[in-house]
C-alpha cells in the first residue's frame, strides 16, 4: 500500500509537470481526487486494513492528497499566467494603423483671427456689438464728418443702393450709431463685414471685414490710444511687437495716425515682407474729431475719445502668413483644412 | 504728385539725400509713395559721333557706321534709320545697355558685326517735348557740341530725383511746389524763399481794350482773374521748364501751354489759356448752363448739360466746362498771337458733381474739388505773366480783370496749451507750440501761459478748430513722443453681444461636428437665384440691388445662402476634392417694404455636404444635434422648396415656427450649378432659433427602480414614417417611457409588397416603484393599438 501510494504520488506529480494547459490539470485532479479517483479508491479500501494500521495509512494518504492538491493549485496558477501572457501577446495590434477617417472642422481663418482680436479687447473691458451692413449715408459718412461731394469719399469707393443708402464702407457707422444712442463712458468694438468697390486681387477684396474700436470718456489721450494698440499688438503677435504712429488724415479723427506694427516676420530687422522697413502698416486711428462728437450729441468740452479701425483679413494674412487675400474667399478645402 | 528735387530746391534748401528727405516728410504727415529718377528707363546710352556711314552690302536699307563713343577706337554699329549720316551726333546704346524694349547685346546683322544700337526717341522713351530734336522718324540727332562718350541723360536733362508725394485730402495746399517747399521748410527748419512777383507790362492799352469778362454766378465762381498777352510767339519753352514739367509727369507742349501747366504745378492754381482771337466778341461769360445745352470738349466728346453746371461761354454758346475742361475753338495753336490767361476759383462740391455726372476727370477738376484757395488766385496769374516776361514770348497788357466780390474773412483760432497737451497725451511747452506753428506759417502768439492765438493763413483751408491745431503741434513735435499709456478711467465690463455669442456657439458646435467654415461675398448674381427654380412670387426673388455693382455676378444682396454654397461645392469638386462638409453663417437681406428704409438683415446658416460618406441623414443629424445643443426638439416632415429632391427633402418646425429646411439638391438644380454629384444642404434660421433656446432647469433625480425593456416589431405600409411611429410611441407611453430606439427595418418577400417591418426597443420605468407585468403589458397593448389605429400597423408574428 505504501508502495502504491509512493508510485501514485510520483506518477501524478510527473503528470502535473507534463500538463500543458490548465484544462489538463482538471482531468488529472478528477482522475486522482475525484469521486472515482485512484486516491479516493485507496481511501475507500482502508476498511480492509487492520485497525491499528488505519490511522497511519490514513495519514499517509492525506499527506499525498495534500501534496498533490497543493501542486495542482500551484501548477494551475503557473499555466493560467502563461496562457494570459500568450493571449496578450496574440492581442497585440498595429498602433500605427490610422483610425477611422474623421475630419476635424475649423473656423475660417478670418474668423480665427477675428475671435482673437475680439477676445483681446473684451479682456480690456470693451463691449463687442454689431451694426447693419446696409447703412444710411448719414451714419456711414455724414456723421463722420464726410459730407456729400467731399473728396474724402473718393478714398472709399462706395456701393450705392440709392441716394441715401450704401453698403457700409467701414465699421465706423456703428460708432456713430453708438454715440448717438448712448452716454459716455463708451468702450466698444464693432466687428463686421464692409464693402468697397474694388476689384479682387492679391491685396483687395470688394467684401472684407473690419473691427472698429471706440472709447469716449473724460481725459482720454492719444497716449491711451497708443497704449491700447501696443497691448493689442503684443497679445496678437507676441512679445516685442510694437506700434509706430505716423501722421495721417481721416475726417472723423483729429489728430489722425496710420499705425505700423513691428514686422512679425523679421522682428523689425527688415525683410521682404516689410520691404526692408521693419514695419507693416496695419490700421488707422486717431482722437475722435470734436465735430463728430458734437454731431452725435456728445459734449466735446467734457469728453474726448479715440477710435481705431483695423482690417481683419489683413491681420489674418499677417498672423498666418497667407500670401494672397484671394485665398480667403475661394473656400478651397485644401486651404481651409490647414487651420486649427 | 510728382516733383523734381531740383524744382523744390529752388525754394527751400534740402541738404540730404532724397530718401532721407522722404522719410522726414513721411514722419510729419506728408506721404511719399517713392523716390525715382527721370530717365531710369534706360542706361548705358552715350553721345556718339558718326565717323563714317556706308551701305550694308547685304541689305537695301541698313548702314554700317563707325561711331566714336569716346573709347580709344570708333566702334561699328549697324543702323537702319534713314536719317543716319556721317558727321552727326547720335545717342548710342552700348553693349549691355538696358532700354525700355530690352537689353542691347553685340551681335551680327546680316554678316556684319554690330556693337550697339543708335537710338530713336521712342526707343529711349524720351518725348519730343523734352528734347526738341527728337523727330517722329529716325534716330535722335544731337546738335549740342558735346564730347562723344558723354551720358545722353546730361544732354536730355534727365537723371534728377523725383519725389512722388501722396497728398492727404485735407492738404490741397501741398498739391503744389510752393506748398511743398513751405511744408518742407517747416519740417527741415530751413527758409522758404518765394520768388518776388513783379510783372513788366509792355503791351499797349489796357485789359478792357482787348476783352470783356462777365461773371454771372458768384457762388459757383467766387473769384475770376484774367490777363491779356499780345504779340505772342509760340515756340518751345526753355530747357529748364521742359525738364521740370517732364519730371512732374506733364508733357511739354509749347511755351504758353507750358506756362499754364508750370504755374498750376508751382502754385496749385489750375489755369487756362484762350486764343483770344478765337473767342467770339472777345467776351467771356461765366454762367450756369442752359437746360439741354450742348458742348464739345477738347477731347472731342459732346456733352448735354443742365442748369447745375457752370460753363465758360461767349455771348451765345458754352465753350468750356468751368474748371474741368476747355473747348476746342479757342485752343492755343502754333499761330496764336494773343492770349487770355484765366485763373479762377470754382466751388468744390459743384465742380465735383459736374465732373462726376459727365464722367470727366482732369488734373484741373481734381484740384478744384479738393479745394483751391481763392485768396492766392491773382498771385498765380501774376506768376504766369512773370514767366511770359522771362520767356520773352509775348507782351503783358497793363491791367487785369479781377472779380472777387466776397473776399475770405481772415480766420483765427484760440487754443489752450493745456487742452492740447491733454488731447495728445504729450506735455509740449507753450513756447514750443508757438514756435512750431510759426514755422508752419500760422502766425501764432502765446498769450499768458495757456492761450495760443493763431492767425490761420488763407492757404490752410483745413484748419478750423483747436483739434486741428493739436494735430499740427503733434506731427511737428513728433508722433514718436506719444507715450504708451493705458487709460485712467472707470472699469467697464467687457463682453460680446448676445448675438455674437450665439453665432460663436453655433459655429463651435458645427466645427465640433467636423464642418469647415466658408466665406462668400454678400452679393451674388441674380442668375444664381434664377437657377433655384423658385416660384415666380417667391420672396427670395426680390433682392436688394446695387446701383453700381462691379459686375452682374456681384449685383444683388443675397436672399439665400444656398446659391453661394452650391458654387463653393462646385468649385471644390472642380479642384478634384471629392468630399467635404461646409457651413457658412452670414446675413441675408430682405428688402424694406417702404422705399428709403434699410433692408432687414437676418442671420442665416447654410450647411453643404458632398462626397461618398454623406447622405440625407448626415445633414439631418447635423441639424438635429445643433438644435439639441440649444435644447430645441423640432418636428420633421417631408416637404420643402422645389430646389430639393422631391423625395429627399424635409422641413423642421419647433413651436410652430419653421426653423430649418434640408435635403438633397434636385439634380436639375445641381446641374445648373455644374455639379454632377449628390449634394446635401440644410438651411437654418438662426434668428428664429436664438429665442427658442431653453434654459437648463437642473438635473432629474437618478432612478431608484429598475427599468424594463420590451422589443416589438410591426408591419406597416412602406409610406409610413418610422420616425412618425416613434413619435406616437413616445406620446402614447409617455407616463412610463424612458427611451425608444429603432433597431431594425426589414423588407422581404415573406412580408409581401409595399410593406415593411419596423422593430423598436422600448424601455419603461417608473420613478417611484417597480413596474408590474400587468402595467407593462397594458402600456404595450396601448402602444400597439395606437400604432394600429393611426398607421394600420400590425404586430409582426
Amino acid at each position: 500500500m505504501e508502495n502504491k501510494l509512493r508510485e501514485i504520488r510520483e506518477r501524478v506529480l510527473q503528470n502535473i509537470e507534463d500538463a500543458r494547459a490548465s484544462g489538463n490539470l482538471e482531468q488529472i485532479r478528477v482522475g486522482i481526487l475525484g469521486k472515482k479517483g485512484e486516491l479516493t479508491g485507496l481511501l475507500r479500501g482502508m476498511g480492509k486494513l487492520p485497525p491499528e494500521e488505519r490511522p497511519r495509512m490514513g495519514q499517509l494518504v492525506n499527506d499525498v492528497r495534500a501534496a498533490l492538491e497543493a501542486r495542482l493549485e500551484e501548477r494551475a496558477a503557473e499555466l493560467r499566467e502563461k496562457e494570459k501572457q500568450a493571449r496578450l501577446e496574440a492581442e497585440a495590434i498595429d498602433v500605427t494603423l490610422p483610425g477611422p477617417e474623421r475630419s476635424a472642422g475649423t473656423l475660417h481663418p478670418m474668423n480665427i483671427a477675428l475671435r482673437k482680436m475680439v477676445e483681446i479687447f473684451v479682456g480690456m473691458g470693451y463691449e463687442a456689438v454689431e451694426g447693419p451692413e446696409v447703412e444710411f449715408d448719414h451714419y456711414n459718412f455724414e456723421l463722420l464728418n464726410i459730407p456729400k461731394n467731399h473728396p474724402a469719399r473718393d478714398a472709399q469707393d462706395t456701393f450705392y443702393i440709392d441716394d441715401n443708402i450704401v453698403l457700409r464702407t467701414h465699421t465706423s457707422p456703428v460708432q456713430a450709431r453708438i454715440m448717438t444712442t448712448r452716454k459716455p463712458p463708451i468702450r466698444v468694438i464693432c466687428p463686421g463685414r464692409v464693402y468697397r468697390a474694388d476689384e479682387a486681387d492679391a491685396t483687395h477684396s470688394p467684401v472684407f471685414h473690419q473691427m472698429e474700436g471706440l472709447v469716449i470718456d473724460e481725459n482720454i489721450t492719444m497716449g491711451d490710444l497708443k497704449g491700447t494698440l501696443d497691448e493689442f499688438a503684443r497679445q496678437m503677435f507676441g512679445e516685442g511687437i510694437r506700434t509706430r504712429f505716423r501722421p495721417s488724415f481721416f475726417p472723423f479723427t483729429e489728430p489722425s495716425a496710420e499705425v505700423d506694427l513691428t514686422c512679425a516676420n523679421c522682428r523689425g530687422e527688415g525683410c521682404r515682407m516689410c520691404k526692408g522697413t521693419g514695419w507693416i502698416e496695419v490700421l488707422g486711428a486717431g482722437m475722435v474729431n470734436p465735430r463728430v462728437l458734437e454731431m452725435c450729441g456728445i459734449d466735446s468740452t467734457k469728453y474726448s475719445g479715440f477710435a481705431f479701425g483695423m482690417g481683419v483679413e489683413r491681420m489674418a494674412l499677417l498672423k498666418y502668413n497667407i500670401p494672397n487675400l484671394r485665398y480667403l474667399y475661394e473656400n478651397d478645402l485644401r486651404f481651409l483644412t490647414q487651420y486649427r | 504728385m510728382k516733383v523734381p528735387m531740383k524744382w523744390l530746391k529752388e525754394y527751400v534748401d534740402v541738404n540730404m539725400t532724397a530718401e532721407a528727405y522722404a522719410s522726414r516728410m513721411v514722419m510729419t504727415g506728408t506721404g511719399v509713395e517713392g523716390v525715382e529718377k527721370t530717365g531710369a528707363q534706360f542706361d548705358n546710352v552715350v553721345v556718339g559721333y558718326v565717323v563714317s556711314c556706308v551701305d550694308h552690302p547685304n541689305s537695301d536699307h541698313l548702314h554700317i557706321c563707325m561711331v566714336d563713343v569716346g573709347q580709344t577706337e570708333p566702334i561699328q554699329i549697324i543702323c537702319g534709320a534713314p536719317n543716319v549720316h556721317a558727321g552727326m551726333r547720335v545717342a548710342a546704346a552700348l553693349d549691355g545697355a538696358h532700354l525700355p524694349g530690352g537689353k542691347i547685346k553685340k551681335g551680327k546683322m546680316r554678316g556684319e558685326v554690330s556693337m550697339g544700337m543708335l537710338c530713336s526717341g521712342p526707343e529711349l522713351d524720351v518725348p519730343a517735348g523734352l528734347y526738341p530734336h527728337i523727330g517722329d522718324e529716325g534716330i535722335i540727332e544731337i546738335f549740342e557740341d558735346v564730347a562723344p562718350g558723354t551720358d545722353v541723360k546730361e544732354v536730355f536733362g534727365l537723371g534728377d530725383d523725383i519725389i512722388d508725394y501722396e497728398i492727404l485730402a485735407n492738404r490741397p495746399d501741398c498739391l503744389s511746389v510752393w506748398g511743398l517747399a513751405r511744408e518742407s521748410s517747416a519740417v527741415l527748419e530751413e527758409h522758404f524763399v518765394m520768388p518776388e512777383i513783379a510783372v513788366e507790362e509792355t503791351g499797349k492799352g489796357t485789359f478792357d481794350d482787348y476783352a470783356k469778362v462777365i461773371v454771372e454766378d458768384d457762388t459757383l465762381c467766387p473769384r475770376y482773374c484774367a490777363r491779356v498777352i499780345t504779340g505772342v510767339k509760340i515756340g518751345p519753352s526753355p530747357r529748364w521748364m521742359r525738364e521740370y514739367l517732364y519730371g512732374a509727369g506733364v508733357r511739354p507742349i509749347n511755351n504758353i501751354v507750358d506756362i499754364t501747366n508750370f504755374v498750376m504745378l508751382e502754385t496749385g492754381h489750375p489755369m487756362h489759356a484762350f486764343d483770344l482771337s478765337k473767342v467770339k466778341d472777345q467776351t467771356i461769360v461765366v454762367r450756369r448752363a442752359k437746360p439741354g445745352e450742348k458742348l464739345t470738349t477738347l477731347d472731342g466728346k459732346e456733352h448735354v448739360l443742365d442748369e447745375s453746371m457752370l460753363v465758360i461761354a461767349d455771348n451765345e454758346n458754352a465753350t468750356g466746362l468751368a474748371g474741368i475742361m476747355g473747348g476746342e475753338e479757342s485752343e492755343i495753336v502754333s499761330d496764336t498771337a494773343s492770349v487770355l490767361f484765366e485763373c479762377a476759383a470754382f466751388e468744390r462740391a459743384n465742380n465735383r458733381v459736374t465732373a462726376r455726372t459727365l464722367g470727366i476727370r482732369t488734373e484741373s477738376s481734381g484740384r478744384f474739388e479738393k479745394g483751391v484757395c481763392a485768396e492766392t488766385t491773382m498771385e498765380a496769374l501774376e506768376r504766369a505773366c512773370m514767366l511770359v516776361n522771362m520767356l520773352e514770348c509775348g507782351s503783358v497788357v497793363p491791367g487785369a480783370y479781377d472779380h472777387y466780390p466776397h473776399p475770405a474773412e481772415p480766420k483765427s483760432i484760440d487754443a489752450s496749451v493745456a487742452r492740447i497737451c491733454r488731447r495728445i497725451g504729450v506735455d509740449v511747452p507753450g513756447e514750443t507750440m508757438e514756435d512750431i506753428l510759426n514755422r508752419l506759417y500760422i502766425d501764432t502768439t502765446l498769450v499768458g501761459d495757456d492761450k495760443l492765438h493763431c492767425e490761420i493763413p488763407a492757404f490752410r483751408m483745413d484748419m478750423e478748430t483747436e483739434a486741428d491745431v493739436s494735430e499740427e503741434v503733434l506731427r511737428m513735435y513728433g508722433y514718436d513722443h506719444i507715450p504708451s499709456t493705458l487709460m485712467n478711467a472707470v472699469t467697464m465690463p467687457g463682453y460680446r453681444s448676445e448675438k455674437i455669442v450665439f453665432a460663436d456657439r453655433v459655429k463651435d458646435a458645427l466645427v465640433g461636428m467636423g464642418l469647415y467654415e466658408v466665406l462668400n461675398y454678400s452679393f451674388i448674381s441674380p442668375r444664381w437665384i434664377e437657377k433655384l427654380n423658385l416660384p415666380a412670387d417667391d420672396p427670395r426673388r426680390n433682392a436688394v440691388t446695387l446701383r453700381n455693382p462691379l459686375g452682374e455676378d456681384t449685383s444683388v444682396m443675397r436672399t439665400s445662402l444656398v446659391p453661394s454654397m452650391l458654387n463653393t461645392v462646385a468649385a471644390n469638386l472642380n479642384r478634384g476634392i471629392t468630399a467635404g462638409r461646409l457651413f457658412e453663417l452670414s446675413k441675408v437681406f430682405v428688402p424694406a417694404e417702404k422705399a428709403g428704409e434699410l433692408p432687414e438683415e437676418k442671420a442665416a446658416l447654410c450647411v453643404g455636404c458632398f462626397g461618398e460618406d454623406v447622405d440625407f441623414y448626415t445633414v439631418k443629424n447635423i441639424v438635429v444635434w445643433l438644435l439639441a445643443k440649444f435644447g430645441v426638439t423640432a418636428a420633421i416632415e417631408a416637404a420643402g422648396d422645389g430646389y430639393y429632391h422631391p423625395g429627399r427633402k424635409a422641413v423642421m418646425t419647433a413651436d410652430g415656427v419653421q426653423i430649418a429646411a434640408l435635403g438633397e439638391i434636385h439634380p436639375d438644380v445641381a446641374e445648373a450649378f455644374d455639379i454632377s454629384r449628390r449634394v446635401y444642404v440644410a438651411e437654418i434660421d438662426l434668428d428664429a432659433l436664438m429665442p427658442m433656446e431653453k434654459d437648463f432647469y437642473g438635473v432629474k433625480p437618478l432612478p431608484k427602480f429598475p427599468a424594463v425593456t420590451r422589443d416589438i416589431a410591426v408591419v406597416v405600409a412602406e409610406k409610413v414614417g418610422a420616425g412618425s411611429m416613434m413619435d406616437l410611441i413616445r406620446k402614447t407611453a409617455a407616463k412610463t417611457l424612458e427611451d425608444v430606439k429603432l433597431f431594425d427595418i426589414y423588407r422581404g418577400d415573406k412580408l409581401g409588397l409595399g410593406v415593411k417591418s419596423v422593430a423598436y426597443s422600448i424601455t419603461l420605468r417608473a420613478p417611484d416603484r417597480t413596474l408590474t407585468d400587468e402595467e407593462i403589458n397594458a402600456t404595450m397593448d396601448k402602444v400597439l393599438k395606437a400604432l394600429n389605429q393611426q398607421f394600420g400597423a400590425e404586430l409582426r408574428t
